[in-house]
């Protein structure tokens, strides 16, 4: 039995492929990325390589009535891109999907945003909700075009009480298939710490994050969730479990070591992140798994172990 | 280097507890995940080495006796205690004293002062001893998991008191008072008759405190002038009285005026064991 059609951004991401994979046979798929298409196997549907921000995105939304929009199209990476065109990517190009969502009546909306919106302090409660204030951008500005989306999001949430938006703040997200920052850093095999802090960090994975952007999808209902998986965990024994070697480096030089290294393209860590490996940021979920009765299946020493397992 | 660490962490354990402290910390409720870790940082490894270590400061050094432990209830409590000796030994031996003589035996959690989680090393050490920093979201999610919660109201007015005001409680705050009405826990203050002589603050020296960040700086009769052995505490002893549990039947919501009536019974129930245990005592600060 064939549902409606969805549309999925950031369609060449690990996870959004993993998502394609198991809603291709309930659903028609429609895969848009601004990056090409990387490998050999097919988008399971119809791909469009598309600028979010481009004419032709209203004519794919005017053809494919689509029913659900899945938003993973985010330049997670501060490496991948400057602040401008991550601006236009995040900022801009979540505002016109979501115009189009609205004009061409989407009935279900999911924004992937991230729990990096609330910010790393050492200052921030233990179990952060979602009614904490994104304080992000006031210690990076580089995080603004995530904070900005999120809001921007919300916003969209609220207006249009018509439409079921999920927006959901993910914890760190591991898997094999992932090319995001920390999962990079995991699976090298030199991991940064900040010398005397080892905090407390949550992971959830891939399959797990795969599952709940599908159960978020189908909801009824709109909010803002914050998503995890099984147990919080020391970063050094994160990186233990992922087989890599930890490498202490003093707070007052990690910094502008990662700037430095960055700018002669030996390493790709953004500058902020270095905060999220040196205060614990843990989320709570509890709204998460009572509204959509989730729990996660794959415990964070699974997940980490499997790290380093190729599939594609 | 990991793999050392831990050896030299079990050799610690091994020498440093008996069958009988390690069965007690066994049957501490805890609630670990898949990694060995509870879902606040705590980590039993740790707790069986800190405890290791620090136990003779707690049977040996200052000899701690503890009354009426058995009013402690099980489940969730949120113990108030008298903060002084300006260093936090008073928060160690009442910790010590729930696992070691408790029953059921249990892990306090302390609310740690906010600036301390930017410490290198000391940040991670007190949230593996299951140590939160002292957040009204966290003590609240903490009593709603049924954990028992030490606090101590006077904050650094407290501990920073010089050796003229020992045992005089100082203005409490009211924020735990108003999260044991939204949890529906009672509270059981807790005396603690010895440490305030401890470490002797003579004056406070305000304007160098100032400048180094910290809340405060101690002139004791040995420190600054024994450099680094003047911040050895005094060998007192150490007795821990707990009070009857106090139980509020009130509205979370109710006024600041009726809060404070409420924060100034504690207090006044608090002064009366602190002056109760001193009468015991008597002048053997040392015996």
């Amino acid at each position: 039995m064939r549902f409606g059609n969805v549309l999925i951004t950031g369609a060449t991401g690990g996870l959004a492929r993993l998502v394609a994979e198991r809603l291709k046979e309930s659903h028609e798929l429609v895969g848009a990325d601004a990056r090409s298409w990387p490998s050999q196997a097919a988008f399971p549907g119809e791909f469009v390589e598309v600028s979010y921000t481009h004419r032709k995105m209203a004519d794919i939304f005017r053809k494919h009535r689509f029913h659900t929009l899945i938003h993973m199209g985010r330049i997670r990476t501060t490496s991948e891109a400057n602040f401008h065109e991550r601006y236009n990517v995040n900022v801009l190009g979540t505002r016109n999907l979501l115009d189009l969502a609205k004009k061409y009546g989407v009935k279900n909306v999911v924004v992937f945003s991230t729990f990096h919106v609330y910010g790393a302090h050492g200052l921030n409660p233990m179990h952060i909700t979602e009614d904490q204030p994104l304080r992000a951008s006031q210690l990076f500005p580089e995080l603004q075009d995530a904070v900005d989306l999120d809001h921007y999001a919300t916003n969209f949430l609220l207006q249009n009480p018509g439409i079921h938006t999920t927006i959901l703040r993910p914890t760190n997200v591991v898997g094999s298939r992932l090319q995001n920052d920390i999962t990079k850093i995991l699976k090298s095999q030199y991991c940064p710490m900040v010398m005397g802090f080892d905090p407390m960090m949550q992971f959830i994975d891939q399959e797990d994050m795969a599952r709940a952007i599908i159960l978020a999808m189908r909801a009824n209902h709109s909010g803002i969730y914050n998503v995890i998986g099984e147990g919080v965990i020391p970063y050094s024994h994160a990186i233990e479990l992922a087989g890599g070697t930890p490498i202490p480096i003093p707070p007052f030089v990690a910094y502008s070591a990662a700037s430095i290294l960055k700018a002669v393209g030996m390493s790709r860590i953004p500058k902020h992140l270095i905060d999220y490996i040196r205060y614990p940021t843990l989320l709570s979920d509890e709204r998460f798994r009572k509204d959509f009765n989730y729990a996660p299946l794959i415990s964070c020493v699974e997940s980490l172990k499997n790290l380093r397992h190729l599939e594609n | 280097m990991a793999g050392m660490f831990a050896k030299l962490r079990q050799r610690i354990i091994e020498a440093g507890l008996s069958a009988d402290e390690l069965d007690r910390i066994a049957r501490a409720p805890l609630h670990l995940n898949s990694a060995g870790f509870d879902e606040w940082g705590l980590d039993p490894q740790t707790i069986k080495t800190a405890v290791a270590s620090f136990k003779w400061l707690y049977k040996s050094y200052f000899r701690v006796e503890t009354k009426n432990i058995d009013r402690l209830p099980k489940g969730r409590a949120v113990v108030v205690g008298n903060h002084g000796g300006q260093i936090p030994i008073d928060a160690m031996m009442v910790i010590l004293s729930m696992l070691f003589e408790g029953e059921p035996p249990r892990i306090g959690r302390g609310m740690v002062e906010r600036w301390v989680s930017s410490l290198p090393w000391i940040a991670d050490f007190y949230m593996r001893c299951g140590q939160i920093v002292g957040d009204q979201k966290n003590c609240k999610d903490l009593l709603e998991k049924d954990e028992t919660v030490v606090v101590f109201p006077e904050g650094v007015k407290g501990s920073g008191k010089t050796i003229e005001k020992k045992y005089q409680l100082q203005g409490f705050g009211s924020g735990f008072l108003r999260l044991t009405l939204e949890t529906g826990s009672p509270v059981v203050p807790v005396a603690i008759i010895g440490h305030e002589e401890a470490y002797p603050g003579l004056v406070d020296a305000k304007p160098i405190a100032k400048t180094l960040g910290i809340p405060y700086l101690p002139i004791t009769p040995l420190f600054p002038w024994l450099g680094f052995m003047g911040l050895v505490p005094l060998p007192t002893k150490i007795q821990i009285r707990y009070c009857e549990p106090i139980h509020f039947d009130a509205n979370p919501d109710a006024t600041d005026e009726e809060v404070r009536a409420m924060v100034e019974r504690v207090r006044m129930t608090l002064q009366k064991e602190i002056n109760q245990g001193l009468l015991e005592r008597g002048d053997r600060i040392y015996t």
